[in-house]
């Protein structure tokens, strides 16, 4: 189902905040990767289409911005801050010690299609290092065994769904 | 003429590198350091002709204002007496300044020769040294700027450096090298904010922004050939032209593009060619500045539609026919044949000419038609009447579209400009966009419309309106708009300026020329006649429309030959037969047919002495364009087998009739043109080939500035005045049009005209053959119900004198109407609205 019809209350929300719709771009990016797992061809053409933009300029936007993924990622994306407050905290230990346990390279996926790991930016929250967004949610405080039982937690739940079909 | 302001604009002292200047106050710092300091600023991103953006910094110069005591407003003066300058902590950008009193500028110091320098050393860390096989390479901004500016070594690592992308096609027509961008933005800006199809856009960010496309098809403008002039580096690169010849292996010859009513200016660059047996062959086709014509742009068409010119279908030896079919013969014998058949009319003589032709050729025509005792002079096609009153209420002298702004109007009727004078296009609604108010009337949609219903661009509000009529009533709806549309009317009456584009879209000749009138009197009436800026064009068919016109050839005798065929009839560089399916009809009423052509078809195929003309390439001439400018064209390629110039044709022929001497030259016949046509009296080719300095000034050694657009050395034309420029004018009385009726079951055909089609002079291009359309129909979605009809259905379309068969697509168009493009299909389609029937053939084919 095209995005229109999927998200029409949320669209139509966006929309009525901007006083020209093309200022809607960005949220409207968000819920076609949202819909899709990463801003493919699809979401822009559709995203143009409802702002009336020609589909260059949308994808410009998605090329601009990072929290915009243009590659397919895992269920869950996780991005570990590696800046320096959380450097300090051992936040490169901790991202090359999750990177080893998926057994994945930076910006890579597990071969389940479930994970993706890449590091970014500052994402203010220096005092709960060491920390990551999964899905632009936080989780902080981190240490390798709570990840471990995290990732566990998620595989699990991922076969169950599996076993279930 | 100096950088372009408004009348009341006041001059204010500039200082530039120490001297002063008196410069319009808000004018630009690049363009007038330029203008008046001959103080050429680098620059990468800025172009004169878009908006500034200050993206590459390049035009960092040192600025300051002079002091004044707050108090007494007196220049504050240092202990030497002289005035202080209050300086900038920093280099500013010269491209995002604007003219101010007591503004002090230094271009000359260390500072600015050392951020010149790391700029260019910034630029430069990633930029691959392929220069010796790059297009460019010769004609290069960025090669200039680094050998005058420029590090004189790297101080990065080889192994270090990106590598990307060399050949990305961005369309069909345009290639980027990733590699050698710069990321000016110029191409993105061109787009957006003088095309309006933002079709290229940037990519990432930092170190790792490029140049997409992510539009479907890609880049696809009628525009695009001219972001590669003003691409400062080799980044973009014509399909056409690229890796064909180094810039310093080429003569630029002035011409003047042989498509359409716009007459842009262009240069063939030339160079003597293997491909083309050692003699002079275009390369590729440049535009040539004309401020008042084409600025700097010029559309795909004119840029690669030049193959005809070399065709191998061109006709190059003269063809008769004794009896049953026509045979290749000597010049002396098709002469010999020719002066025969005309000597045996006993002066029922008549000619048909195109609108491709130029004024000597006419001239000459006329005078061999008039000379045998004929007087019937037609011009093709038949459909644009309306000439006259360019003629009389035509724009007024030194008329210059890129002046319509805020406060002026525009009207657009019957007319599709995208598809028929891109440049009108590009230029009006440049103008729209400076906040002129765009009305387009059509009984169609078509691109301007679409202008004229936005109501915001690049973050400016715009202004417009769409009136739609009923097909056939273009010339009803302008005349009651002020009672049916009262609001749009007086836009237009109260506008400063107004100029109307009045096309024959959907009409006949009888609908466009009381469309025409009825344009007249709505400029007549509200006063906007007889001044620069205001007044009448018409998109005629064509460069030289309006050369037919003066030169005494109208659609009104073509109707009249058509009707009563003249024993002899000469018809020259037009293609009756391949337009119109009515013509075989009575092409072969007529007893001898005589063409001047450069290709063989249907129309030849009626001829009995066929004679193979130049191309606009190959010879000098003159066109006389929609704003009724006089421009020259010089002779650029070599010649093609026997072809030799029309007007030598004609003249050689009016000799052996006894007409006096054979003029020897171009120059010649339009020296006899001036002496005996009243509006040509100062046409002479010496007078038409005068420049005088355009703002913005280009082409010379600062290619960065305006890129790589020809500066103008073949003549900026002479525009013949028009009656109103002269004298008051009348209006006139609007004739009564008679609709064309269609019965059930059947549809009218309103043929449309498509920039891209395969017509004999655009098919040996085949670069852009992937653009033509497919032959289609568009009809109304109740009518496609009616007749059983989905999109995509292969249907054949009947009509008086034949058939075609092309795809149905439904679309926005009135009940009872179909639109048939012209010249997409092999056969001929009506060239005027016409009643159809419409049966399916076929499903359309799934994919």
């Amino acid at each position: 189902m095209a995005l229109k019809e999927k998200y029409n209350d949320r669209i139509q929300l966006h929309l009525s905040k901007y006083p020209d719709s093309r200022s809607a771009v960005m949220p409207l990016l968000y819920i076609a990767q949202e819909e899709y797992g990463y801003v493919n061809d699809q979401g822009v053409d559709e995203v143009a289409e409802i702002l009336d933009l020609d589909p260059t300029q949308v994808r410009s936007i998605a090329g601009f911005y990072t929290m915009y993924s243009e590659k397919p990622k895992g269920k869950y994306w996780l991005q570990v801050c590696t800046d320096l407050a959380c450097a300090l905290n051992g936040a490169d230990e901790f991202h090359k010690a999750l990177k080893d346990y998926l057994g994945v390279e930076e910006g890579g996926t597990t071969e389940d299609g479930l994970f993706t790991v890449e590091h970014v930016m500052c994402l203010a929250a220096c005092d709960k290092a060491p920390m990551l967004q999964c899905n632009f949610h936080f989780m902080e405080d981190l240490d390798m065994d709570k990840m471990k039982a995290w990732v566990e937690e998620k595989r699990a739940e991922y076969q169950a769904e599996l076993d279930a079909k | 003429m100096a950088i372009p302001v408004k009348d009341d604009t006041k001059l204010v002292t500039v200082k530039i590198d120490d001297k002063e200047y008196q410069v319009p106050a808000g004018a630009n710092l690049v363009d007038l350091a330029k203008w008046y300091a001959d103080n050429d600023i680098p620059v990468f991103c800025y172009h004169p002709k878009l908006e500034p953006v200050g993206m590459c910094r390049m035009c960092l110069v040192e600025l300051g204002s002079i002091m004044r005591d707050r108090e007494t407003g007196d220049v504050v003066l240092d202990d030497n007496g002289e005035p202080t300058v209050r300086w900038f902590p920093k280099l500013q950008t010269a491209c995002t300044q604007t003219a101010s009193d007591g503004m002090v500028v230094r271009t000359n110091t260390e500072a600015v020769d050392e951020t010149r320098e790391n700029v260019l050393e910034f630029l430069l860390t990633s930029h691959p040294l392929d220069c010796p096989i790059c297009d460019k390479g010769g004609e290069c901004p960025l090669q200039n700027l680094t050998m005058e500016h420029g590090p004189q070594e790297s101080r990065m690592i080889y192994s270090d450096k990106m590598h990307l992308q060399k050949h990305v096609p961005l369309g069909d027509l345009i290639f980027l090298d990733r590699e050698r961008c710069i990321q000016c933005a110029r191409c993105v800006r061109f787009q957006d904010e003088l095309v309006g199809d933002a079709v290229l856009g940037f990519h990432e960010r930092g170190r790792r922004l490029q140049i997409i496309t992510s539009s479907d098809p890609g880049f696809d403008t009628y525009f695009s050939g001219n972001t590669t002039d003003i691409c400062p580096v080799g980044a973009l690169t014509t399909a056409d032209f690229r890796f064909g010849a180094r810039p310093w292996e080429m003569t630029e010859i002035p011409s003047i593009s042989p498509w359409d009513a716009a007459g842009e200016n262009i240069s063939l660059s030339m160079r003597l060619d293997r491909d083309f047996g050692g003699r002079a062959m275009i390369k590729r086709v440049m535009p040539r500045q004309n401020e008042y014509v084409n600025e700097l742009w010029i559309s795909d068409k004119t840029r690669f539609g030049h193959h005809f010119t070399r065709s191998l279908d061109r006709l190059v030896e003269p063809m008769v026919s004794f009896g049953d079919k026509l045979t290749d013969q000597s010049w002396n014998d098709a002469y010999k044949a020719a002066v025969t058949a005309l000597e045996g009319a006993s002066g029922d003589v008549a000619a048909i000419a195109g609108g491709a032709i130029s004024n000597e050729d006419l001239w000459e025509l006329r005078q061999l038609v008039e000379g045998l005792g004929g007087s019937r002079l037609g011009a093709w096609p038949p459909t644009h009447g309306g000439a006259d009153l360019v003629a009389e209420v035509g724009v007024g002298q030194d008329t210059n579209l890129k002046e319509l702004g805020a406060g002026d109007a525009i009207l657009v009727v019957a007319s599709d400009l995208e598809e028929e004078v891109p440049i009108w296009r590009l230029r009006l609604k440049r103008a729209q966009d400076r906040g002129a108010y765009l009305v387009v009337a059509n009984a169609r949609p078509t691109r301007m419309e679409e202008f004229a219903l936005d109501t915001q661009r690049n973050d400016k509000p715009v202004e417009g309106a769409a009136v739609r009529y009923a097909p056939g009533e273009a010339a009803a709806a302008i005349s009651d708009l002020k009672s049916s549309n009262k609001d749009v009317y007086d836009r237009l009456a109260d506008a400063t300026n107004l100029v109307v584009v009045a096309g024959a879209d959907g009409l006949d000749l009888d609908g466009n020329k009381a469309l025409m009138q009825a344009c007249a009197n709505l400029l007549i009436e509200t006063d906007h006649v007889g001044k620069a800026n205001n007044g009448l064009m018409s998109p005629i068919p064509g460069p030289n429309g309006m050369g037919l016109h003066y030169l005494g050839y109208t659609p009104e005798v073509t109707q009249d030959i058509v009707a009563n065929p003249p024993k002899v009839l000469i018809v020259a560089q037009a293609e009756p037969a391949e337009d119109d399916p009515t013509a075989t009809e009575w092409l072969s009423k007529v007893d001898t047919v005589i063409t001047l052509s450069l290709f063989p078809d249907r129309t030849t195929s009626y001829a009995s002495i066929v004679l193979p003309i130049q191309s606009f390439a190959e010879r000098d001439g003159t066109f006389v364009n929609g704003e009724r400018r006089v421009q020259r064209f010089y002779t650029a390629q070599g010649p093609l087998g026997e072809a030799v110039p029309a007007w030598k044709i004609l003249t050689t022929i009016r000799e052996k009739l006894g007409q006096g001497r054979a003029k020897l030259s171009a120059a010649a016949v339009m020296l006899e043109i001036t002496k005996n046509v009243d509006v040509f009296a100062e046409m002479r080719y010496k007078n038409l080939s005068q420049v005088t300095r355009q703002f913005p000034e280009i082409g010379g050694d600062d290619l960065y500035y305006g890129g790589t657009a020809y500066q103008n050395r073949g003549g900026l034309g002479i525009q013949i005045p028009s009656a109103a420029d002269s004298g008051k004018v009348k209006a006139g009385k609007v004739a009564s049009v008679k609709a064309t009726k269609a019965s059930k079951g059947e549809l009218i055909a309103l043929p449309i005209t498509e920039l891209y089609n395969r017509s004999n002079a655009f098919m040996p291009s085949g670069l852009v053959h992937a653009r033509v359309a497919v032959p289609y129909v568009t009809l109304s979605s109740s009518d496609a119900d009616d007749l059983g009809l989905v999109d995509g259905d292969l249907v054949e379309v009947s009509f008086e004198g034949g058939a075609v068969r092309v795809r149905a697509t439904v679309g926005d168009v009135p009940a009872g109407v179909a639109l048939l493009p012209q010249h997409l299909t092999d056969e001929p389609t009506p060239i005027v609205p016409t009643v159809v029937t419409l049966s399916k053939i076929a499903q359309p084919v799934l994919a």
